[in-house]
């Protein structure tokens, strides 16, 4: 059984589309990278994946179950850290992840340890700041400790690392490679192509507008020191990610 | 002065606003507004001007009438930009602008001259002009001193507008802000009820008041339109000398920003009274009533109102019962303020629920419950409030307000607050959907709501005002005690449309929470 199943995914916003006819598996206890340029549909797929956004056609399957927005019993194994983080300003970290856990149908006692474990843990016990006067990262860190404050069997993370410092992004990676060990499954978007390098089992690579054109088992680069696609050699997954994408280097002379 | 660079940054702000026209909502309230603002130009400049005129000729009381209606411009712009926050909005704020290569200067101009170009500010213009004019064409003023002294005013009334606003705005932020404030509005309503015998008695005092007024500057506007020379000049230079102190008021006001109030200090709780309310609603909807008590409790403009509902409801009470020889008599005033105490105090949160969450938006649609249970939460608890206020109006209204007890006449009253509250909620629900606008949790002052939102508010509370005066003098006998048995039947068919709403909002609310996300995470 897959973790996630895609299928034809197409999602359009009037005549624009995000996301055309992707297909993808992530097999459990993995960690997937999902890549591609700004814009290409990679924070629309996971909205599609999450139920933020209603796919205008294809199938989403979650642990095996056909997964629509509504869906409260697979939201409830799921974790999400959302592009925007998703917090609510005027509360305090410890109340906003209470809140999460409760929803998430925590009891009272596993909500108080988990909180106060997740607060000690990711540093911010500084309960006299509201969520609005926490600096960017730990916003982030929050949002984090929200995705997975249920102990989740998937979790879903866009862009999680970035604006964190290197230690927090240390202990992050730690907890997901443990979490990827207990067969459950992380699939992630990020722009730090060494971070995927180093923690992702899988990944694969859109371009715009949310057209999947390369997939495959990253951890070979560390076993057999290359990549391939269309039968050429890549040293690092930047070469391939820049060959794929289509980045071109553009000089202006004014600059 | 960049004036190169402040034209480039106002048209943006005009391109700004012509591209919230190209939504569908957008094109919808620019045509409303338009109309509007074109009916009451037309209108108010024909009525104003030509009547002002009319009455300075035949009268040859030119000064005093131009004075008093354009006094009354002058504090009906000052009341509605602070009391409803019309043409307050900074479309920039001076942290954006400072990402501009413009000195402070140059920033305070762009803002203001933003801020004095907004439709709501011309429609002023437009009545000062009216005046000026009016009373050139019937020959009871000059032409130029009348145009300079409609632009003067109508600068000073800006400024004054927003060194009061700011004034507010600072008086809310602090402790006990609001109360000072509630005095305030209370002092508004009933001096001019108190004073005016008084004054009317008292020659020496209308003396004093009649000189007072003529040194502010709608007075010495109208000196300026209607005198020769040297008055007019006189008339010119006391709008200036305002005009320079209150320009003063608001430099020194803008370089020492109040700071915000710090809501809640202290150890989080982890059992709050938040938690202990929302726990009445279950444990499926407990938490999501909990937390938007939480999340409103710490809104300094929910803070504001929603405290003062009783009290605005008692001085509302007491007001109209001295000022208003109403159809109905008292008891169709209580059934009004009973009737407007039903929704006063969450309206204007209740119509755009999730007008204040911005991004946290997002994390609804994650929770493990269906897509709309926040947004019935929401409603819950906004209706949880202000039904807590039932109980102690009636127990003050009893205790107060009637010559003898009668409980046919607390059962109408109650009734009467529980309809509007179901209904106004019903249609709340509504506007939060199709109406919404991405509002500013932090101010505490302003309207940051929608057309739509703005139509219930406020076309709602003047209906409620006026409704059980109206009904009086259609059916003198049904607007008393005898027929209390209308307002539980009434309250029962504001139930059965708020729960039909509820039902249908909600089941809306999961094809409308895409470009709700859009809307509040201010993408659109």
């Amino acid at each position: 059984m897959d973790a996630i199943r895609i299928t034809n995914l197409v999602k359009r916003y009037g005549a624009v589309t995000a996301v055309e006819n992707l297909s993808l598996c992530v097999r459990p206890g993995r960690i997937f990278g999902f890549l591609g340029p700004n814009g290409s549909g990679k924070s629309t797929t996971i909205g599609c994946l999450t139920g933020l956004l209603d796919p205008t056609s294809g199938t989403v399957e979650l642990l095996g179950q056909a997964f629509d927005s509504e869906n409260a019993a697979i939201k409830r194994r799921i974790g999400v850290m959302p592009e925007t983080l998703g917090l609510f300003d005027p509360l305090y970290a410890q109340e906003f992840l209470a809140f999460v856990a409760r929803m998430f149908g925590l009891d009272e006692a596993t909500t108080r340890q988990r909180v106060t474990e997740l607060l000690d843990a990711l540093e911010l016990t500084d309960s006299s700041k509201t969520l609005a006067e926490y600096s960017t990262g730990m916003r982030k860190r929050v949002a984090f400790a929200a995705a997975v404050i249920h102990s989740p069997e998937v979790l879903f993370l866009d862009e999680p690392f970035e604006s964190i410092d290197p230690a927090g992004v240390a202990l992050m990676k730690q907890w997901l490679r443990r979490f990827a060990d207990q067969g459950r499954t992380v699939f992630m978007t990020t722009h730090v192509l060494e971070t995927v390098e180093r923690i992702c089992h899988d990944v694969a690579i859109i371009t715009k507008p949310g057209k999947l054109v390369w997939e495959g088992d990253v951890t070979l680069l560390a076993n057999d020191g290359s990549l391939t696609y269309n039968g050429q050699e890549f040293r690092t997954l930047e070469s391939l990610f820049l060959q794929l994408t289509g980045e071109k280097y553009t000089d202006l002379n004014w600059l | 002065m960049n004036f190169q660079l402040i034209g480039v940054l106002i048209r943006l702000r005009y391109k700004l606003l012509w591209a919230k026209t190209r939504t569908r909502n957008g094109k919808i309230a620019l045509f409303f507004a338009g109309y509007l603002l074109l009916v009451m130009v037309i209108s108010l400049v024909a009525a104003g001007g030509v009547g002002a005129g009319m009455a300075a000729i035949r009268g040859g009381k030119g000064t005093l009438i131009a004075g008093v209606l354009l006094g009354g411009i002058y504090g009906q712009a000052i009341v509605a930009s602070v009391v409803l926050g019309f043409g307050m909005t900074a479309i920039f704020s001076e942290t954006e602008l400072r990402r501009f290569p413009v000195r402070a200067l140059e920033r305070r101009v762009t803002r203001h001259f933003i801020g004095i170009v907004d439709p709501y500010w011309l429609l002023f213009l437009a009545l000062d002009l009216g005046i000026a004019f009016g009373l050139y064409l019937f020959g009871a003023g000059s032409f130029w001193p009348g145009l300079i002294a409609a632009l003067l005013l109508f600068c000073s009334n800006y400024v004054a507008a927003r060194v009061l606003g700011m004034l507010v705005d600072r008086l809310m932020m602090k402790k006990g802000g609001s109360a000072i404030m509630l005095v305030c509005i209370m002092l508004l309503g009933f001096l001019p009820a108190t004073l005016g015998p008084v004054i009317q008695r008292n020659p020496r005092i209308q003396e004093i008041a009649f000189r007072l007024w003529q040194s502010t500057p709608p007075a010495g506007a109208a000196v300026a339109m209607t005198q020769p020379n040297l008055a007019a000049l006189s008339g010119l230079g006391l709008i200036l000398l305002w005009m320079a102190a209150l320009l003063a008021v608001l430099v020194v006001l803008e370089r020492r920003p109040a700071k915000v109030r710090v809501v809640e200090a202290g150890k989080v709780a982890w059992e709050s009274p938040f938690d202990r309310a929302g726990a009445i609603f279950g444990t499926r909807n407990g938490p999501l009533v909990a937390f938007w008590l939480r999340f409103y409790s710490r809104h300094n403009r929910f803070r504001t109102i929603y405290p003062l509902s009783l009290p605005l409801a008692a001085f509302l009470q007491f007001f109209y019962s001295r000022q208003v020889h109403a159809a109905g008599g008292k008891f169709a005033i209580s059934l009004s303020v009973f009737l407007i105490l039903g929704f006063v105090g969450t309206g204007q949160f209740a119509v755009n629920q999730f007008g204040y969450v911005g991004g946290g938006f997002r994390r609804f649609l994650l929770l493990p419950t269906g897509a709309a249970t926040a947004f019935r939460a929401g409603s819950y608890m906004f209706i949880m409030l202000s039904a807590a206020l039932i109980l102690p109006a009636a127990v003050l209204w009893s205790l107060f307000v009637p010559a003898r007890f009668d409980p046919r006449a607390i059962v109408m009253l109650v009734g009467a607050t529980i309809s509007s509250m179901f209904f106004f909620h019903g249609i709340a629900l509504w506007t939060s959907l199709l109406g919404p606008r991405r509002g500013n949790y932090n101010q505490s002052f302003g309207n940051d709501l929608s057309f739509a939102g703005n139509i219930v508010i406020i076309g709602g509370m003047l209906a409620l005002l006026f409704l059980p005066q109206v009904a009086a003098k259609q059916w003198p006998n049904a607007i008393t005690p005898d027929y209390w048995f209308v307002a539980p039947a009434a309250a029962v068919l504001a139930a059965v449309f708020y729960f039909t709403s509820l039902h249908f909002a909600t089941a809306m609310f999961r094809g409308k929470r895409e470009s709700l996300m859009v809307l509040l995470e201010g993408k659109s």
